[in-house]
């Protein structure tokens, strides 16, 4: 927000709000560019605060790459929190970019990066502080096209309404062909909003909501999709980078001056995942699995450190152990970060792949925790969701850690997965308990002191694109007596017991497999006030429920109902790669106990090879 | 040059700084961070702390609280190789913004609490702004005592303090529809006087600045300068 928003002075309202510094951009390593000198101006809009929204690598990634085309500029946007919030409504001081400070109206494209379901509200308050109309169909020739991409849109029926195009997987290249036919049209004065959407619909990996027509059978179920014309496609097949170690990353990364969440260099080793645990919905939607090479990864590294002076490298993906070159580019990293007092971390570690000599390679600097994902109490469970660990594995890697210093071991798990019992979630506090029992086996001399055992309990949400699609959620009544239960089961004092609030689970369910019909009830509640949802101090379940009472919504249509095998699902129109054969298969297996091997193993043909991508593991 | 030997294993170098524009709402603690990564960013010879957690060594003198703007910051940092202060300072302000700027770099042993006086050039836009409004202003901070109510722990009655001791020397004028005004002010750290108190005072016994529209009526503060004890030129 620059300090002559209209030249409004807003200096004492910059010092009445707190933390003013997300507010003020200026930060090194921006991109500045003369907006007189480029064709599309581009804001890029995350729906939540600065400090996390300035974390998000997706966003990091995509700033570079527009920001590499002359004729874009991309800028960042992101939710001014309540206070100042009230102050722009307040001064009339509209939302504006970071960058030059200029207001949303000013630009061609605003994109907004959809992460998790409960930032649709603060994404359409963003919308309302730009002072653009919610709905895509009330939007005039003056307003920018208003893009979503991100996790999210692999369902994004809730808000299809409010967004004029849905950018359907990675958005490296798909997002430069927007902007450059954006350009063309403008160039050549064949564009309007309408002629625009419509060609936009022809780039592989755009969806445009507005271009299809959705019939409801008398059930409630949806009956079809249909595409108002015959040149818009039926299916929107994602896009992928094909090549990720040929793909830009940034050298540099812009310098925040307020502390964010991940403050430090992110490293993208892979994108995919080999495993397929079966409620996991990024498991499935990133594939193909490509990694990087530890060569690309090693100079981006080094390049980053030099540009930004950060002393931490994390490495990201979804689940770095299984990184089939990781002592690689560990031992290739270390090679310099121990003299420039860099230290490494990895923060998504599987216990079957957790290695002593991994654990020695991040805690050169750090001591404090490790954290371990087990999903489920018992092995019958974990067989279901496909998790493919055991206790011995876990037991192994607990061992290694408290060796290794680290006192403090978190435990994540689900509740209310698929054929889930009262036994299962007592195995939950019996693994727990095995784990603090796995301590005082060491000898005392070699124990860190004072062990501590954390498990953090969420609660199963079916999501779309995973072999649980069609799983029903656990009532609310359901998840409240299984958390209590297993409150009743832990009587160790070493033991500590967190869980996620039902409530807020639940609305998520409602949103993750939610269709159109949702979107009077989300209006409902942005025209009310709701923002940061995602937040636990502005989440109101009551006021959700009353807004989807009032828009006539039934929550258990999409919540504690188990979706038709057969059944048209709000999501049917885009093609993630995997197919819905090989879910259905997973499914099958998933009620017969049975695993299967992750991708390193075998090919299960899960049909995402079909997007080509090199250096994967499938052929 | 000091000779560095396992005794002396650094040298100190000072750097003057500015921090302006929108670089005010920064906090110190932002500060020291944002500094830590343009020093390796401008990969000087630093020395590192010893321990478990080597940290290059970062001393400010005077720390600014956020809506002050300054064109004379102090900051050591310790070098272990002779480098000229003039490379220290493009190399620096090749890694920084506009907004934040070393002036001048050189080596010195003198310490950084010699700082005892701060001047301040603090301007305001408030309603009825004339020149019998400044001269108020002026009588007021010159007057016997200066008392401002500072802010209140909870279910504590809000304490009070005169800061006029703390305040050196005052000038008040009106220019351009402002009330501008010179102070030189504490920055002893036993008692550093915040320029944010001579507008409290002033809010509360000039009547300024109390427009309820933050957009009408502003303030800013800008330090100037440094003086030791004797009111000479701090360096």
């Amino acid at each position: 927000m620059s300090n002559n928003t209209e030249n409004k002075n807003i200096s004492s309202v910059l010092k009445s709000v707190n933390k003013p510094g997300r507010y003020i951009g200026g930060e090194y390593n921006r991109v500045m560019k003369n907006k007189d000198e480029v064709k599309c101006r581009f804001a890029f809009c995350f729906p939540d605060t600065y400090e996390i929204g300035m974390s998000n690598l997706g966003v990091r990634i995509l700033y570079d790459v527009l920001n590499r085309d002359k004729d874009i500029w991309c800028e960042r946007v992101y939710a001014p929190w309540e206070d100042m919030k009230a102050k722009m409504e307040e001064y009339d001081i509209p939302l504006s970019a970071v960058e030059s400070g200029d207001p949303l109206s000013s630009f061609d494209i605003v994109a907004f990066s959809l992460q998790y379901e409960l930032c649709y509200t603060t994404a359409l308050q963003m919308l309302k502080l730009a002072g653009f109309p919610l709905r895509s169909k009330d939007r005039g020739e003056d307003v920018p096209i208003i893009i979503g991409g991100g996790p999210c849109v692999f369902n994004s029926e809730p808000v299809a309404d409010f967004f004029d195009l849905m950018n359907i997987g990675e958005g490296e290249e798909v997002l430069v062909e927007i902007c450059h036919l954006y350009n063309e049209m403008k160039d050549n004065g064949t564009y309007t909003r309408a002629d625009f959407l419509r060609a936009a619909s022809h780039i592989e990996g755009v969806y445009i909501p507005s271009l299809y027509e959705v019939s409801y059978n008398e059930d409630g179920t949806i009956k079809e999709y249909r595409p108002l014309y015959d040149d818009v496609p039926t299916k929107i097949r994602k896009r992928i980078i094909e090549d990720l170690d040929k793909a830009p990353y940034p050298d540099k990364l812009i310098m925040p001056y307020v502390e964010t969440v991940h403050d430090r260099i992110v490293l993208e080793v892979y994108r995919g995942c080999i495993r397929g645990c079966r409620f996991c919905q990024a498991g499935m939607v990133y594939r193909p699995i490509r990694e990087k090479s530890p060569e690309t990864l090693c100079k981006n590294a080094q390049c980053l450190y030099e540009n930004t002076g950060y002393d931490e490298i994390s490495l990201i993906s979804l689940s770095i152990s299984d990184y089939s070159q990781i002592r690689e580019l560990t031992d290739g990293l270390l090679s310099w970060t121990d003299n420039a007092h860099v230290s490494l971390s990895l923060p998504s570690l599987r216990i079957d792949s957790f290695s002593e000599e991994l654990m020695k390679k991040v805690s050169s600097v750090r001591t404090g925790g490790l954290t371990f994902a087990p999903e489920a109490g018992t092995q019958r469970l974990r067989d279901v969701i496909n998790k493919n660990v055991n206790e011995e594995d876990l037991m192994r890697a607990v061992g290694i850690a408290f060796r290794g210093g680290k006192s403090n071991v978190k435990l994540y798990f689900m509740n209310g997965l698929p054929t889930e019992t009262l036994e299962d979630i007592e195995g939950i506090a019996d693994l727990a308990g095995k784990v603090v029992k796995e301590y005082y086996t060491l000898p005392k001399q070699d124990r860190p002191r004072g062990v501590s055992v954390t498990i953090s309990v969420a609660c199963f949400v079916p999501k779309p694109f995973t072999p649980f699609q069609w799983e029903k959620q656990d009532s609310f009544e359901q998840l409240i007596e299984k958390q209590e239960h297993l409150k009743n089961c832990i009587t160790d004092k070493k033991i500590r017991y967190t869980y996620h609030d039902a409530k807020v689970s639940f609305v998520e369910a409602v949103l993750a497999r939610g269709d159109r019909r949702l979107s009077d009830a989300i209006e409902l509640l942005v025209e009310e006030g709701a923002m940061f949802d995602a937040w636990d101090e502005y989440f109101d379940y009551d006021k959700w429920m009353s807004a989807f009472e009032r828009a006539g919504v039934d929550t258990a249509f999409y919540t504690t109902r188990g979706f038709g095998l057969d059944e048209v699902l709000p999501w049917d129109m885009i093609d993630c790669g995997v197919t819905k054969e090989y879910l259905l298969r997973e499914r099958k297996k998933a009620y017969e106990g049975k695993t299967t091997p992750s991708c390193a193993e075998h090919c299960n043909g899960c049909g995402a090879n079909k997007l080509g991508g090199k250096n994967r593991w499938c052929n | 040059m000091v000779q560095l030997t396992p005794q002396h294993p650094y040298v100190t170098l000072r750097l003057k700084f500015k921090k302006v524009g929108s670089l005010q709402y920064i906090s110190h603690l932002d500060l020291v961070r944002t500094m830590s990564k343009i020093i390796t960013r401008a990969k000087l010879p630093l020395w590192y702390t010893e321990g478990f957690n080597p940290k290059p060594k970062m001393i400010f003198a005077a720390p600014l609280s956020i809506g002050t703007e300054s064109v004379c910051e102090f900051m050591d940092i310790r070098l272990i190789d002779d480098i000229s202060p003039d490379e220290v300072k493009n190399r620096l302000n090749a890694n920084m913004t506009d907004e934040m700027q070393v002036i001048e770099a050189y080596y010195t042993e003198a310490k950084l609490t010699d700082l005892k006086w701060l001047a301040y050039s603090i301007d305001i836009k408030t309603d009825g702004a004339s020149t019998e409004l400044a001269e108020l202003c002026e009588r007021v901070l010159l007057g016997e005592k200066v008392i401002v109510t500072k802010k209140a722990k909870p279910r504590e009655e809000a304490p009070t303090v005169d800061i006029r001791p703390l305040i050196k020397e005052i000038t008040a004028e009106y220019r351009d529809g402002r009330v501008h005004i010179d102070a030189v002010l504490s920055a002893d750290a036993s008692s550093f006087l915040n320029p944010e108190y001579v507008i409290k005072a002033l809010r509360a016994e000039c009547g300024i600045l109390s427009n309820p529209d933050l957009t009408k009526e502003y303030y800013s503060i800008m330090r100037t300068a440094a003086y030791k004890a004797d009111m000479s030129e701090f360096l």
